[in-house]
């Protein structure tokens, strides 16, 4: 029969670690609080049947954020044979307070002391026996980092699994609420399981809902309940949720000062004196815009072009297409095939593959940052900014990471635990413009406005505008509406980055761009390639020798009237626009193809030869080249990056929400910048002017509005979350 | 009495009351922030602020920190 065993345990206590050391798996583990929110199983390293369970990290099991509430479904729901809960050994005193609510589950549990390393270097002293004998359950002392005893923490909590032990339970409360528990336990025992009556009474104790509903307890047991609490409660002079807390620390503490021996402690850590500097009132935002500056100087301007450089060039360029197309030719392969292969798909894949060298780079700063411990900083140095047009701190690292690629931004978003602001950055990352948009931006900037220097930065600010205008609209609507929840996180301690860390997390998020190259972009460029190239010549389904009779143009040419009020209302706009849904880069790409650049246009744009590139820019006016660069910055992402949001939302409404909003944000916004543009310069008052001038207004209504849903609906709204969770 | 956010940089607290919502009250307890625990506020920036509790710092925005008075 297998063993289930579960690692529980404080966000930052090194689970992860301890789950790659036990199954020989390399999960990615952050340095940033809420890393793992999904939980992740593995096979023990030389036990075929034994499976451990990653859980996310949490403080306790009550059901307040996300993370609590999918650890306690499983624990409580799912009863694994055994847990090991890992135990910070350098935060103790804090770590416990978990510790004795997992033991109270009934299940038995073996406590690793984690981190004994950092214990010992600190010169504190932890007696094990002891802590042992006053938890009433086993513990051992483990450093995951340095491979010290995860196995035997493994082997104990095997031992405990089979022998079914429960623990002994530890007299963590007194007087009269244990008394009162007590009773609880006498009036539910004939209908929970022996081993979980502990639980369920402490809870019911508690007042917690969850628990009640569960056991679907009769009013009148609640009833009869609820006076003894509140007799304990009127004598405690305190609410029952407080009195646990306050015994549960009271009892904590007792442990702890007869268990660990603590050195002289410094009296600052060195943590706190780096946090003294860089959080500091007046250098945290000078250190955080220098920060930045360095990573996306480094890996846009330096070792990011030479990189991206020699992939374009020398690994796609020299070593694959060349050979490739002249080995098709001896080998007496159809052109049209070659055609296919080398000019369709590598070519198409091969220009995307291109960003992955620059993209890496940055995320591989990012991982530094965030290793280290300095991105849970910029998330509270953030939070004030932020929290102005109504999102919080935790808000701002998604969007950093979005401006690699919208994938792990998006993903990122998963560490906010309020349901209301993780949509509301859903939502809005996307905005901020990705590796694959620069494309778009450089064809726009080189082509037509003569490589100008303030385009690609007038993209970065539309990005972080657009970003600040639907906070404040979306906060005035019924739904987002209510006040910002409290910002509350721990931070990290500094550490100097592992090198295994940092470049796993950098390949988890790199990879998710490299897989999109593999699949929706190989079937893009074929689709491309075959809609161009075919169509309706006389009624018959043909090859077509000009792309103006293709499938794809007709498509274009249908939707293209959508455009023309944006000053882009040609077939092949339209079809670049949706192309670009494939992939942003595509947009450029697709331009190339459709208005007959000789060369690959992506090609053309990252090595600056703008003048091949001017039968495209023949096309455009500065204004509607403007217009288009908006649209395609604003509107839906990519496929790749719909996914992504739809996983995140995890609800087909809001999935549309978000990309219907997305996009007529987009529209509204292109149009009224055109219109406006000819009518200021010089063009005459039309319809289409009329309409931009009342969706400007429309715009400035929705942005300058006095809050219609302001503090009076904010309970309705906390509970329709709550529902909702 | 005062709230926490007026506490001075690197000053040891202690905890004197904690007022708010119960799920506030809960989520800082869980952190360890409870009535008579020693606090020390490693920073501040506009009216959030860091601190040290229980060994481990927490981050706070404003309106948590006036709600814990030392």
């Amino acid at each position: 029969m297998s063993i289930k065993i579960a690692l529980a345990g404080n966000p930052n206590s090194g689970k992860t670690t301890m789950f790659n050391e036990l199954t020989g798996s390399a999960q990615y583990v952050g340095n940033w609080p809420g890393v793992t929110v999904e939980k992740k199983e593995g096979r023990l390293k030389g036990h075929r049947d034994v499976i451990i369970q990653d859980l996310p990290g949490i403080y306790s099991l009550s059901p307040y954020t996300l993370e609590e509430v999918v650890a306690r479904s499983y624990l409580v729901g799912e009863k694994p044979d055994a847990i090991i809960n890992i135990v910070d050994g350098t935060n103790i005193e804090r770590n416990l307070y978990l510790t004795t609510q997992l033991i109270e589950l009934g299940i038995p549990t073996v406590v690793a002391i984690n981190m004994i390393d950092v214990v010992r270097r600190n010169g504190d002293a932890i007696d094990i026996e002891k802590l042992s004998r006053s938890l009433g359950c086993q513990v051992v002392e483990t450093s995951a980092l340095k491979g010290i005893g995860a196995a035997e923490a493994a082997e104990r909590a095997i031992e405990a699994a089979r022998a079914e032990s429960s623990c002994r339970l530890p007299s963590v409360f007194n007087g009269s609420v244990e008394h009162a528990i007590a009773h609880i336990e006498e009036s539910i025992e004939d209908m929970v399981p022996k081993c979980n009556l502990r639980w369920y009474a402490i809870k019911l104790f508690e007042r917690d809902e969850k628990a009640a509903e569960e056991l679907s307890l009769e009013q009148a047991l609640l009833d009869h309940l609820d006076e003894h609490i509140k007799a304990c409660e009127a004598e405690m002079d305190d609410d029952s949720e407080s009195i646990i807390i306050n015994q549960r620390y009271a009892y904590i503490a007792k442990v702890v000062s007869s268990c660990v021996k603590k050195s002289k402690r410094k009296k600052h850590s060195t943590s706190d004196k780096i946090d003294r500097v860089v959080t500091n009132r007046i250098m945290a935002l000078p250190i955080f815009v220098a920060v930045m500056f360095v990573v996306y100087y480094i890996s846009v301007t330096t070792v990011g072009s030479i990189v991206t450089d020699f992939t374009n060039d020398t690994l796609f360029g020299d070593w694959i297409i060349a050979p490739l197309g002249e080995w098709m030719g001896a080998i007496g392969v159809a052109p049209w095939l070659t055609g296919l292969v080398v000019d369709g798909i590598i070519s198409g894949v091969g220009a995307v593959l291109g960003f992955v060298p620059q993209m890496l780079i940055l995320f591989l700063m990012l991982s530094i940052l965030e290793d280290v411990g300095y991105m849970a900083r910029v998330a509270f140095i953030m939070d004030r900014i932020f929290r102005k047009f109504g999102l919080s701190g935790k808000s701002f690292i998604p969007m950093l990471i979005g401006s690699g690629c919208s994938v792990p931004g998006i993903m990122a978003s998963r560490t906010i635990e309020n349901e209301r602001d993780r949509r509301m950055t859903i939502m809005t990352t996307s905005f901020i413009p990705c590796g694959a948009k620069m494309p778009i931006v450089a064809l726009i900037a080189g082509a037509l406005f003569g490589g100008a220097w303030w385009v690609a930065p007038s993209a970065y600010f539309i990005g972080v505008a657009a970003v600040i205008v639907s906070g404040i609209i979306l906060k005035k609507t019924k739904y987002f509406s209510g006040k910002p929840t409290p910002f509350v996180m721990e931070l990290p301690p500094y550490h100097v980055p592992s090198a295994g860390n940092v470049f796993r997390s950098t390949w988890e998020r790199g990879w998710s761009f490299i897989k999109r190259a593999g699949t929706v972009i190989l079937a893009a460029s074929v689709f491309i390639w075959f809609t161009s190239s075919f169509g309706f010549v006389d009624g018959v389904f043909t090859m077509v020798e000009e792309m103006d009779s293709s499938v794809l143009a007709a498509a274009g040419s249908f939707i293209a009237p959508l455009f023309a009020p944006l000053g882009f209302g040609n077939w092949q706009s339209a079809v670049a626009t949706v192309m670009g849904l494939l992939a942003k880069e595509e947009v450029v790409g697709v331009f190339g193809v459709l208005y007959g650049v000789s060369g690959d246009a992506l090609h053309m744009v990252e090595e600056g030869l703008f003048e091949g590139l001017s039968p495209i820019a023949a096309h455009f006016t500065s204004l509607s080249a403007f217009t288009f660069l908006i649209f395609n910055l604003l509107c839906a992402p990519c496929f790749a990056a719909i996914g992504a949001i739809s996983r995140e939302m995890n609800s087909r409404k809001w999935t549309w929400y978000a990309i219907g909003y997305l996009t007529v944000f987009a529209y509204s916004v292109s149009l009224i910048v055109y219109q406006l543009g000819l009518l200021f310069s010089g063009g005459a008052f039309t319809v289409a002017t009329a309409a931009a001038c009342i969706v400007a207004a429309a715009l400035l209504w929705l942005l300058l509005r006095k809050n219609p849903y302001d503090e009076s609906t904010e309970i309705k709204v906390n509970l329709e979350v709550g529902a909702n969770a | 009495m005062m709230p926490l956010k007026l506490a001075k940089l690197g000053e040891i607290n202690y905890i004197r009351k904690i007022s708010g919502k119960d799920e506030v009250r809960q989520r800082l307890a869980e952190l360890g922030l409870v009535v008579g625990e020693e606090v020390t506020v490693v920073s501040e920036i506009c009216g959030n602020i860091i601190v040290s509790v229980k060994g481990s710092r927490i981050a706070l925005d404003d309106g948590m920190a006036g709600r814990i008075m030392v």
